[in-house]
């Protein structure tokens, strides 16, 4: 939606945002070998270039490490990318299907009431969301964007019930980025 | 320990301490204050200064006539009274201090340039107490923080009173810890005592001024500049019988702290880290050099000779981990990616990052960076590093 003092314009897009960024100016913020040389007000003010709000809408948000020369060497090979389209096809399926009755098609689209109504927790992941709703002090939006995820997680799993491990992996995607900084301030 | 080579001394030597009389009466209290506000004369020239001229009316006089100092410094003292500096001192809620009063630190004149003048603000800084200064690299690591702020309770809890420069980083998790304890803690600041510098300290420096003192050796007013820290350092080593050192690049400000510890004979602590790691360099350079190692607070305490209170403050027993948890936890003896957790725990990816959550919320492990790792809590909750005093009981 673009407004205008002439009037507002609405472009509908459904779009899936695939983003970059470091951690600080030099790029070697928590970097293990090479230390960072960044002022600490530097790497916040790097780091908040892009808001909370923004960032708060970011469902996947991961730290990638510099790996060791043992972790590039020593891990094993990925599956194969038709393995997971199959597995990624089947849980659209199993949404398309949950969802038939509401006219929505992935758990994505789900709005927030819903998305409560259909994750259907167990009882042990409903007691990590409760902590965690705590701990990582999430937001409204933080919360039903982590249930969704999680629902997704559990989707890809085959699972009927989002899981405390499905929960956990969905938690631990809010966590790559911006926060570090405020840890090491104490 | 290897020393630093002492700084060329081209004029004549200056005693230590201050000239008979200095700072004493009305007049002399006046001159100090002015002296104290000049921006532009290093400690050591107006110490010397002081020492040639015989008192701060006479330094000053000497200033103002154009015979030392700088043109800039000169133009400051011909326009700047003494009430104002006083004045603006008591305003921001300061004492200040000339070498003449017994609230100024003895300690400090052991310096080869003491401040001419001290502005506390809070409470006295006492003659008979024992503190320790703590320093360490402003961008530490969160396990770095953690064992900075242990220490600092450690320390306040047996009574000691941590010293640190209230800098970000290591210095601000030392005053955090001494204040958690309800502990004395003294921060020193680089720039004028009513400026709460850096910022993001400044809530922090208020803190301390209300539970402990906040020193300086400049007039109020005086803004933060980069020489000032590792002026203020030389202050924060002197107040203190003993110096820790946490984190530190090379190149570092802790480095420079040492370099006065060694001019002043404190002694000299050092907390080791993986010899990989950049933050390590410094404080594993010292222990080559012949610092003590230290571990943590047991071994600190333990050194320095300081007994621990009660018995009860023995962090509980260690924690009955599910067995997906004890896994993994034992799978970070390193930072790991959780796919390394799950390979060396041999559990599922999904299972691994479960277990992972559930003691990051905890509070038994952390994620740093994309891997996770031990924190402190969670090494001293498990046990897995026996304290030091349980290796000599009662030997403390």
């Amino acid at each position: 939606m673009v407004t205008r003092a002439a009037g507002s314009v609405e472009f509908p897009a459904r779009f899936t945002l695939v983003a970059a960024a470091n951690p600080c100016p030099c790029g070697f913020d928590g970097d293990q070998r090479k230390h960072c040389r960044c002022r600490h007000d530097r790497v916040e003010l790097y780091q908040q270039k892009l808001s909370g709000p923004l960032l708060d809408r970011i469902d996947l948000r991961l730290r990638v490490p510099r790996l060791t020369k043992q972790e590039l060497l020593g891990s094993e090979q990925g599956e194969r990318s038709g393995v997971v389209r199959d597995r990624v096809q089947e849980a659209r399926e199993r949404q398309l299907h949950r969802y038939e009755s509401i006219g929505v098609a992935c758990n994505a689209h789900l709005s927030g009431p819903l998305v409560r109504r259909h994750a259907r927790l167990t009882p042990e992941a409903e007691e990590l969301l409760a902590s965690a709703v705590e701990a990582l002090a999430l937001t409204g939006r933080g919360f039903d964007r982590a249930l969704k995820v999680a629902r997704t997680v559990a989707d890809l799993a085959a699972s009927q019930h989002v899981g405390v491990e499905h929960l956990a992996e969905a938690l631990s995607y809010r966590e790559g980025f911006g926060e570090e900084s405020f840890a090491r301030a104490g | 320990m290897r020393r630093a080579l002492p700084e060329p001394v081209e004029e004549a030597f200056a005693p230590t301490g201050w000239p008979e009389g200095f700072g004493e009466g009305p007049e002399e209290r006046g001159a100090v204050a002015v002296l104290a506000s000049l921006r532009g004369i290093t400690p050591r020239n107006l110490h010397r200064l002081c020492w040639r001229e015989e008192s701060a009316s006479a330094a000053l006089a000497a200033i103002r006539a154009g015979r030392a100092g700088s043109d800039a410094d000169r133009a400051h003292a011909l326009v700047t009274d003494a009430d104002s500096i006083v004045g603006a001192s008591s305003a921001a809620g300061a004492r200040f201090l000339t070498p003449h009063d017994d609230e100024y630190p003895s300690s400090v004149l052991e310096l080869d340039d003491p401040p001419v003048a001290l502005f506390v603000r809070g409470a006295r800084v006492d003659v008979s107490e024992r503190r320790v200064a703590i320093v360490g690299a402003r961008r530490c690591s969160s396990l770095g923080g953690e064992i900075a702020r242990d220490l600092g309770r450690r320390l306040g809890s047996a009574g000691v009173c941590v010293v640190s420069g209230a800098a970000y980083g290591i210095d601000a998790n030392s005053h955090r810890g001494a204040l958690d304890a309800g502990g004395r803690t003294i921060a020193v600041l680089g720039s004028g005592i009513d400026i709460g510098y850096p910022r993001s300290s400044a809530d922090l420096i208020s803190r301390i001024a209300e539970a402990g003192s906040v020193v300086s050796e400049y007039a109020p007013g005086v803004p933060a500049e980069p020489h000032r820290f590792p002026a203020r350092n030389r202050i924060v080593v002197a107040l203190a019988s003993a110096l820790v050192v946490v984190e530190g690049a090379a190149l570092s400000g802790s480095r420079i702290s040492v370099d006065h510890a060694l001019d002043l004979g404190r002694d000299v602590f050092a907390v080791p880290g993986s010899v990989t790691s950049p933050l390590a360099e410094v404080p594993l350079a010292l222990i080559r050099d012949g610092a003590t190692m230290i571990r943590g607070a047991d071994d600190l305490l333990h050194d320095l000779g300081v007994t621990v209170p009660a018995e009860g403050e023995r962090p509980d027993p260690p924690i009955e981990l599910p067995d997906n948890e004890r896994r993994a936890w034992s799978a970070l003896a390193e930072p790991l990616l959780p796919d390394a957790v799950a390979r060396t725990a041999l559990l599922s990816l999904p299972d691994a990052v479960a277990a992972l959550i559930r003691l990051e919320l905890r509070g038994l492990v952390r994620s740093a960076g994309g891997r996770y790792e031990r924190t402190l809590l969670g090494v001293q909750a498990r046990g897995d590093h026996p304290p030091a005093d349980r290796r000599a009981p009662g030997s403390a």
